[in-house]
């Protein structure tokens, strides 16, 4: 509401002539930093650029986009691997998220309290998490396994099976980030008009057909917003395998970013790396755009 | 009122939640303070006989000290540009829309970009213009982070706050820039410091960047971390030590900061 109100004021008001002067060095700065960087590896993706051979660099035109998309087998396999990751972990945490933040919103004046330790998690440094991560999934010494061994159950081989350690990455995300969807749920929940909720319990709803057909509906707005954040982040999953795995076993736990960081830092072939680092850029690209549609819906 | 009996249910199940996703924390703290013995006896003792400080030592004397130095200069820095650039600019963009809702969707895209995107031709550049393993470098490097960052939080921000003040202190005779210094700032001075600390954080966890353009003379904690989990002999005391150091700030910032911290990492697209 303010925000409507504010934009119409601003209509009247003036535009000062030092107006862009405030947002000029922003903008070269970020020319500078940021979108000549982008040009620069746009134009690496065009050449073979092999920091270990002693040949120039030459350029091959859009080979290395078609060697990476036609022949390149470890590309797909990563990007598969990257593609699950984003599926079972978006569709873990929203549901998870959805399900606790009911409960947090029913917890009165405890909520801030719950809200606090939630927000822990999310803001520790995810090599932090994957360090301390690599002691609580051993399977010699780790705690993990041994509270699962007190209530009878034999704990997989987190790291070390070909089967398991994906899923044991994704647990690791969905440990971090669902006390994020929660708490964001949770403000959506509480944000809601409570006449609607008085009017249903006053029907004689249940307390599931009133989450079900009100709550869930007036929310989903910010589900997608949620999903789509979510998306874009696991896709870029990098730290936790980098330490947990180093994308093994084999390459099980090889995302596309890992993979891409090996091109270019392990493997000096830079043509290669930035070309697949544009592949990434052009998928984030679309989450991206339908994010931001969803904000200026938001905004307008 | 409804009957108790779910209530408790709830706040059981609640309780259950939270432990899961708080007690690896406490797990980590409490490692810190344990013996060598006792990191790897199993079953696994959870709280330590003895408060052990010698990880602390241990690991301030050697790699961990340099990494939260590093830490902190590169963070710090980081933080005090990106608002430097970002703040301004967010009030020019919220107050008169410069450049329209492209330019600010624009700024906004640049931190959506995956991290590895903008490592590799720094990586190069950064070669030739000998900014690699610099403080300067990775600096800069944060700034494609933390000024997009900045300019949306404070532009959110902005957009929020009524302008009869301004206003007012205009028809009083003040000149713009007088306006915005003495009446804009001041009022914005929680959410310019929690941007500020909020970027401190990004830059304080940032990993990619930093393993692609640091070598040994900047280490930032992360790569300090990283690298005594890949050495011969795992010292998990000292990494322990190490971790709980890296987390302290940023759990402190989580009590001040609330309820910024949600409008923070979901860029404003919600509010917290």
């Amino acid at each position: 509401m303010s925000r409507a109100g504010g934009r119409k004021k601003a209509l009247k008001q003036r535009r000062p002539r030092a107006a862009w002067l405030l947002v000029a060095p922003t903008a070269l700065l970020l020319l500078a930093v940021s979108i000549y960087p982008l040009l620069y590896s746009l134009r690496i993706s065009f050449f073979s650029w092999e920091l270990t051979a002693a040949v120039p660099p030459a350029f091959v035109g859009l080979e290395n986009y078609v060697r990476i998309l036609s022949d390149d087998p470890r590309f797909w396999s990563s990007l598969s691997k990257t593609v699950y990751l984003v599926v079972g972990g978006v569709l873990i945490e929203l549901v998870l998220g959805v399900a606790l933040a009911a409960l947090v919103v029913r917890c009165g004046k405890g909520r801030s309290v719950v809200t606090a330790l939630l927000l822990i998690p999310v803001m520790i440094a995810p090599v932090v998490v994957a360090t301390q991560g690599i002691v609580i999934f051993n399977v010699q010494w780790g705690p993990l396994n041994y509270l699962l061994s007190l209530i009878g159950i034999d704990g997989p081989v987190w790291l070390g099976d070909r089967h398991i350690a994906l899923r044991t990455i994704m647990l690791t995300d969905v440990w971090q980030w669902t006390p994020f969807v929660i708490v964001i749920m949770a403000a959506g929940m509480q944000s809601l008009p409570v006449d609607i909720y008085e009017a249903a319990e006053m029907d004689g709803g249940s307390a599931w057909r009133i989450f079900r057909h009100i709550t869930l509906p007036l929310i989903q707005p910010l589900i997608v917003v949620t999903a789509l954040i979510r998306s874009m982040d696991i896709f870029k999953t990098f730290d936790y395998v980098y330490v947990l795995t180093g994308g093994g076993p084999g390459s099980s736990t090889e995302t596309v970013s890992l993979y891409n960081f090996l091109q270019g830092l392990e493997f000096f072939s830079f043509g290669y790396a930035a070309a697949m680092s544009y592949i990434q850029l052009i998928i984030i690209s679309v989450f991206a755009s339908v994010l931001i549609r969803h904000m200026r819906k938001g905004l307008a | 009122m409804k009957s108790r009996g779910p209530k408790i249910l709830t706040y059981a199940m609640l309780l259950l939640a939270i432990l899961f996703f708080v007690l690896p924390v406490v797990w980590i703290t409490l490692t810190s303070f344990k013996s060598q013995a006792e990191v790897f006896s199993y079953p696994p003792v959870f709280v330590p006989e003895h408060i052990n400080l010698r990880h602390y030592a241990g690991v301030l004397s050697g790699a961990g000290g340099q990494a939260l130095r590093d830490s902190f200069i590169v963070a710090g820095s980081n933080a005090l540009l990106s608002l430097v650039a970002g703040v301004p600019a967010a009030y020019a963009i919220s107050r008169w829309r410069i450049g329209g809702q492209h330019f600010a969707m624009w700024i906004l895209s640049i931190r959506m970009f995956p991290p590895v995107v903008s490592a590799i031709p720094l990586f190069l550049l950064f070669t030739n213009l000998q900014l690699l393993d610099t403080y300067l470098g990775l600096i800069i490097a944060y700034l494609t982070l933390n000024v997009p960052f900045v300019v949306w939080f404070m532009k959110s921000f902005f957009d929020d706050l009524p302008r009869d003040l301004e206003d007012a202190a205009l028809v009083d005779g003040a000149n713009r820039w007088q306006a915005f210094v003495r009446v804009v700032v001041p009022l914005a001075i929680p959410a310019i410091v929690s941007s500020g600390l909020l970027a401190f954080v990004f830059a304080w966890n940032e990993f990619l960047l930093a393993l692609f353009l640091t070598r040994s003379a900047v280490k930032t904690l992360p790569i300090a971390l990283s690298s005594l989990v890949g050495g011969h002999e795992i010292l998990w005391g000292q990494i322990g030590a190490l971790a709980v150091m890296a987390i302290l700030p940023v759990v402190l910032l989580v009590m001040l900061l609330q309820r910024y911290v949600v409008r923070g990492l979901s860029l404003g697209a919600v509010e917290g």
